[in-house]
């Protein structure tokens, strides 16, 4: 059977270049004059493909370059060099186009109106993405029993806990029924009752719309109890691409394992 | 095409709604901050009416034409900053890596981020550039060409408020430099433009605008002319191509941050 990619990343190469500043006053003088510029291989010649229903979860340690991944697959961010295709289509020339076909869920940084409610934030969002109010509503009426939102749906989201928050943003981000669902890090700061929710909903839209989910998250269960795949990425390259279940097999619990990896430890 | 457009005018529309809803959350304070701005901007007419006391004309300009020259520099500031607050704050969104929510949304970049803030302040200016029009004497034609060029002049503001910002792309702590010229915009408007002569009033028509925001509007204002009306109209517009042209230029160059955030 013919795989359906719909991810694809070729030789992708992203680069920042920061500033270093030597200390105190008298370095910060000195920078203004004689600036000292480092380029910071942020992402350094990655490929890797998705297929369509996939759950994969893209995971590294802190500074690793998965956040930049995936704001370069989302067209947030340009790539110095690469290939990429999301649904075929190219973030860097029509961001928009791809825009219509995606989902985003940046749980460190939240798009909801924190004045509006969430009913109020999901109707903006239907007009976002071009649907009718009729077609809105009826999204708003799916997504509320599918999220069990009714309680504080009519609740200003400034005033939601943190995760009804998440979950709001979860199911802002899918009132135009996107095809791939890039999360960054969607349950931080989470309680474990709220996270296993959050994780139960993941599961079931991948279920029931076949939805493909990009997950970067630090939380061993996330991807445990979701993900089949792990890409593991360490200073902007990419050290493991395996099926969760190889990776299980080798010595100790999956948190050591891939601590280890981190580490550029050798796994037995 | 056409239905993009209609979306596109219809989400700003809403992002804009919501924005004023947000100032709105306090009626006390809502009123407050219009009935404080107006009372603000009135302290500075008593100086004019000190100085037209003593003399009768000042860089060129009657007294009716000052109020003509505050009400424009009001109005073009108070909309601005009611529609498009963020276009001041630019630089912020642009260092902080503010504009992820924004690019991952299928519409445009600039205009859901400026549109996605208001001033409730600025609607005291807006209120306070209507009274001294009707101070320096209500006509429906002048009524009709003040408020069209406080739109005219509110979008040549946001556009260079939105260049100066787009610094930010290329270079650190510009947004001390994007303040630095929205304050040039601001303190150049209101002053009579006769007090300034050679290369500072080539300025005014050149790198600081005021002269197209305010100036040559005063003057259609008090005598009307077709030349100037339509150089307005022309300047305004190829400078909104210039500005979406930079800011998509620099949007290249974005590096967005993982700061965390909230829209609040």
């Amino acid at each position: 059977m013919e795989k359906n990619n719909v991810i694809e990343v070729e030789n992708l190469k992203k680069n920042f270049i920061v500033k270093q500043k030597e200390k105190g006053f008298k370095g910060s003088l000195k920078s203004i004059f004689k600036p000292k510029l480092k380029v910071v291989k942020a992402v350094n010649n990655i490929s890797f493909n998705v297929e369509e229903g996939e759950m994969l979860a893209f995971i590294g340690p802190n500074g690793a370059g998965k956040s930049t991944t995936i704001k370069m697959l989302t067209g947030i961010l340009y790539p110095d060099s690469g290939r990429i295709k999301v649904l075929n289509i190219d973030p860097t020339k029509q961001r928009k186009k791809l825009a219509y076909k995606i989902g985003t869920v940046f749980g460190q940084k939240e798009q909801l109106w924190m004045h509006l409610t969430p009913y109020d934030n999901f109707k903006f969002f239907g007009a976002i993405y071009d649907l009718s109010k009729e077609e809105t509503e009826k999204r708003i009426e799916e997504i509320n029993s599918l999220f069990d939102l009714s309680k504080f749906i009519n609740t200003p989201v400034r005033n939601l806990s943190l995760g009804q928050r998440i979950l709001c943003e979860i199911a802002a981000s899918l009132i135009h029924k996107p095809r791939i669902l890039f999360l960054d890090e969607p349950t931080i700061g989470l309680d474990p009752v709220v996270k296993e929710s959050i994780r139960k909903l993941i599961k079931k839209m991948n279920k029931e719309y076949k939805t493909t989910i990009f997950l970067t998250s630090h939380d061993i269960s996330d991807i445990e109890k979701l993900c089949k795949r792990v890409i593991i990425v360490n200073n902007g390259k990419i050290v493991l691409d395996d099926q969760l279940i190889n990776l299980k097999k080798q010595e100790g619990t999956l948190e050591e394992i891939i601590s280890k990896i981190y580490k550029g430890e050798k796994t037995k | 095409m056409l239905m993009e457009v209609k979306n596109q005018i219809n989400v700003t529309l809403k992002s804009i709604k919501y924005s004023i809803m947000k100032e709105m959350l306090n009626k006390g304070t809502f009123l407050m901050n219009i009935f404080f701005m107006i009372l603000n901007d009135a302290s500075f007419i008593i100086q004019w009416i000190i100085i037209y006391n003593i003399k009768e004309d000042v860089g060129g300009y009657t007294f009716n034409q000052v109020l003509l020259l505050w009400g424009i520099a009001a109005g073009i500031f108070g909309v601005s900053r009611f529609l498009f607050k963020n276009a001041f704050h630019l630089s912020d969104f642009i260092t902080n890596g503010k504009l992820d929510s924004y690019l991952v949304q299928p519409k445009n970049v600039l205009l859901a981020v400026i549109s996605s803030s208001s001033d409730s302040s600025a609607l005291g200016d807006i209120f306070y550039g209507y009274i001294l029009v009707f101070l320096s004497g209500f006509t429906v034609i002048k009524f009709l060409l003040f408020t069209l060029f406080m739109i005219t002049g509110a979008i040549i503001v946001t556009d260079i408020a939105i260049i100066l910002g787009s610094l930010s792309f290329w270079i650190n702590r510009s947004d001390i430099l994007a303040d630095t010229g929205n304050g040039l915009m601001t303190n150049f408007a209101t002053y009579p433009d006769g007090i300034f002569k050679g290369s500072a009033r080539a300025m005014l028509y050149s790198i600081i605008p005021v002269g197209v925001t305010v100036y040559m509007p005063v003057q259609v204002l008090t005598s009307f002319n077709y030349s100037m009306f339509f150089i307005i109209n022309v300047i305004t517009l190829i400078l909104t191509f210039f500005t979406f042209f930079i800011f998509y230029k620099g949007l290249r160059k974005y590096s967005s941050s993982n700061l965390m955030f909230s829209k609040i």
